[in-house]
């Protein structure tokens, strides 16, 4: 439990050789983030905060508030979550798309 | 076997057939020159794709366990059971928010089990000990309701009525998981992700025929809801209370909003802990593929809000409710539901559907357990010089006794005793959660406290666990507790617990400076993107580096 490991990165290595000094993300895009956190912080919210939703009316149809707002709310999460992956891609430096380098081509032992 | 139906037998074994077909053909698909490697019999070369990657990895949340005991709570009590659908919708944005993360810093140092970054981030043996035996203790039981799921659809069959000796009626059973067991041992990974194609369309369509069918068969929802609220204020003569609570008030005494929100919050922040579901996510090629998928599961969170529902239904349609009622099971709800509403043909089907369903998962388990049996203790603490061959042949046959341990776990026990368990393991596997999750932002954490965290989690759940106990339910019945007066799902009081003790102690051990550990990850490892699959010559960096 209290032997040491390996040494922190490996400077020699293709996949530690890149970016080790970088601009915070946050810092450089505010409101890019800011509307990234509202998305998936939103999301879960909408669902965590049982009051919001513990009510039998407006019903839509036969289905009662409480039913239907989950099965509705499903759907704009995950429109929510895309839309952050999408954001999120314009946090990213253009150095961090592909820290290894590499084509996507075969790798030893590496996935097809 | 006299009561079995032909149709419905014949459908099934058909369906049975053909996943063992595919489970042993997978060990062919997309195949790498060096199958003798973890990354591929355990994580499937790790290069699924975004399509691959939405199937297992809703084959591998979705239990059949889901699809049985979601409705029977919702059957028994009501709207409490739909906590299971608020969950299975916030645990995609937390789980956008760390796994991505994970994966990467996995992917950069070829780590096949949670607790090999642990390993490394800690440097801790102890801690990465820890987080393996949670791992594989939370998972045993996990696989044994997967096989109490299938034997409530064999009950209902009728395949093991007429036997009351336990290995006659078992035999079914059995068969099932010896097939299993032997094409995961082959196929590794891929048999999974192979077959959750056939169990995905068979549940989506058994699924949206039954929602869409079952209600003109039941005078429509509005006769389907009034029933089920008239029956949930009913009092119930043996406890004097309303059956359950078709809303959650603050005011019910069946279910509250607080016990509700904390059981889904507790269970979404445990899901994407355990091990089975962390393989199916290094499985996946890229970053962005994990991220895309957050996205994209919720559309099998409306499948399992239709399944919720039929527990409503078979309390509408009165043969099934008294079916029910006469076996003293509810986890039979939904098959008697099936079996009443639809033609054999069609029950077959759908009885075919939760049964593989039930077996992609449980491969899937054994796999993760294995991998960390193998990566976390045989390697690590008995032959720190395993090959990758080694690895793969110990973790195959560690699959198989994880199995078999599960079979006689779901056989001789009493299911309850593997439910209750299971509701156990989920509040044991929360305890990983700080020294997982805090590990992939930040160093803060003294790697000592986060032990003492993790103990006192454990000990705490499991024996607030023990103590929820009345008259009508056993010790570990019920994984909610009442906590200054509120009732409170149990995994989440204890995490705080867990949170509050790694806190406390980590300036008091770092004020006696307590040896720190090296961390061999770097902070940009965190968020890279590596095309490829990390070659088998690193493997376990920090295991073999520790100790040449």
């Amino acid at each position: 439990m209290t032997e040491p490991t390996a040494t922190p990165g490996v400077p020699g290595d293709p996949l530690h050789a890149a970016v080790t000094r970088r601009v915070n993300p946050v810092t450089a895009h505010p409101i890019t983030s800011l509307a990234i956190f509202v998305l998936v912080v939103g999301a879960i919210m909408g669902t965590l905060i049982v009051p919001i939703y513990d009510s039998e009316t407006p019903k839509l149809g036969a289905w009662p508030f409480f039913y239907w707002y989950q099965l509705v709310y499903m759907p704009v999460v995950a429109v929510a979550l895309w839309i952050a992956m999408l954001l999120q891609r314009r946090l990213r430096r253009p150095a961090d798309t592909d820290i290894a380098g590499t084509d996507g081509g075969p790798v030893p032992g590496g996935a097809r | 076997m006299s009561n079995v139906n032909t149709v419905v037998f014949t459908i099934v074994v058909v369906l049975f057939v053909l996943v063992t077909f595919i489970g042993f053909a997978a060990a062919r698909w997309r195949r790498a020159d060096d199958m003798l490697h973890l990354n591929e019999w355990g994580l499937g070369g790790r290069g699924f794709g975004t399509f691959i990657g939405w199937f297992l990895l809703g084959g591998d949340l979705y239990t059949a366990y889901t699809f049985i005991a979601v409705p029977a709570l919702v059957f028994a009590s009501g709207a409490i059971g739909f906590f299971a659908v608020s969950y299975t919708i916030m645990v995609f944005p937390i789980a956008f928010i760390f796994l991505p993360r994970l994966w990467s810093i996995c992917r950069v140092h070829n780590y096949i089990t949670p607790a090999d970054f642990i390993r490394g981030r800690y440097g801790s043996r102890g801690l990465s000990l820890a987080a393996a035996f949670t791992g594989i203790l939370s998972l045993m039981p996990y696989i044994a309701l997967q096989l109490v799921g299938i034997q409530a659809v064999l009950t209902v069959m009728g395949v093991e009525a007429d036997s009351t000796n336990t290995y006659v009626k078992d035999v079914p059973l059995f068969v099932a998981f010896v097939v299993l067991a032997i094409y995961t041992y082959v196929s590794g990974l891929r048999a999974p992700a192979a077959i959750s194609f056939v169990k995905d369309t068979l549940i989506y369509v058994f699924v949206i025929v039954a929602v869409f069918y079952i209600p003109t068969r039941l005078g429509g929802w509005s006769h389907i809801f009034g029933t089920a609220q008239t029956h949930m204020a009913a009092i119930n003569p043996a406890t004097n209370k309303p059956n359950g609570a078709f809303i959650p008030t603050s005011k019910s005494i069946g279910s509250t909003q607080l016990d509700f929100a904390t059981l889904a919050l507790g269970s979404a922040l445990a899901l994407f802990i355990y091990p089975h579901t962390i393989t199916g996510a290094l499985a996946t090629k890229r970053r962005d593929v994990v991220k895309r998928n957050m996205a994209l599961l919720p559309a099998y969170s409306v499948l399992l809000a239709c399944i919720a529902l039929f527990g409503y239904m078979a309390l509408t349609d009165k043969p099934t409710a008294a079916a029910v009622k006469k076996a003293g099971n509810t986890q039979l709800a939904v098959p008697y539901l099936l079996q009443h509403m639809f033609p054999s043909w069609f029950t077959g089907i759908a009885f075919g559907a939760i049964i593989i369903g039930a077996l992609v998962p449980a491969a899937i388990m054994a796999i993760a357990a294995a991998n960390l049996f193998t990566r976390n203790i045989f390697k690590e603490f008995f032959k720190p010089d395993a090959s990758p061959k080694v690895e793969t042949r110990t973790s195959q046959w560690a699959s198989l006794v994880i199995k078999f341990g599960a079979l006689a776990f779901a056989v001789w026990l009493p299911h309850t005793f593997a439910i209750n368990l299971q509701l156990l393991g989920g509040v044991w596997i929360l305890q990983v959660f700080v020294m997982l999750v805090a590990g992939l932002y930040t160093r803060w954490f003294h790697r000592w406290a986060l032990v003492l965290g993790w103990a006192a989690g454990m000990i705490y759940g499991t024996i607030a666990a023990y103590n929820v106990h009345s008259a009508t339910s056993s010790h570990w019945a019920n994984s909610s507790d009442i906590v200054f007066g509120h009732t409170v799902y149990i995994g989440l009081t204890a995490f705080i617990i867990n949170l509050v003790v790694a806190v406390v102690l980590t300036p008091i051990l770092r004020a006696v400076k307590a040896p720190e550990g090296t961390d061999e990850t770097l902070p940009h490892q965190y968020t890279a993107d590596p095309a490829g699959a990390p070659a088998p010559e690193p493997a376990g960096v920090g295991l073999t580096r520790a100790t040449d």
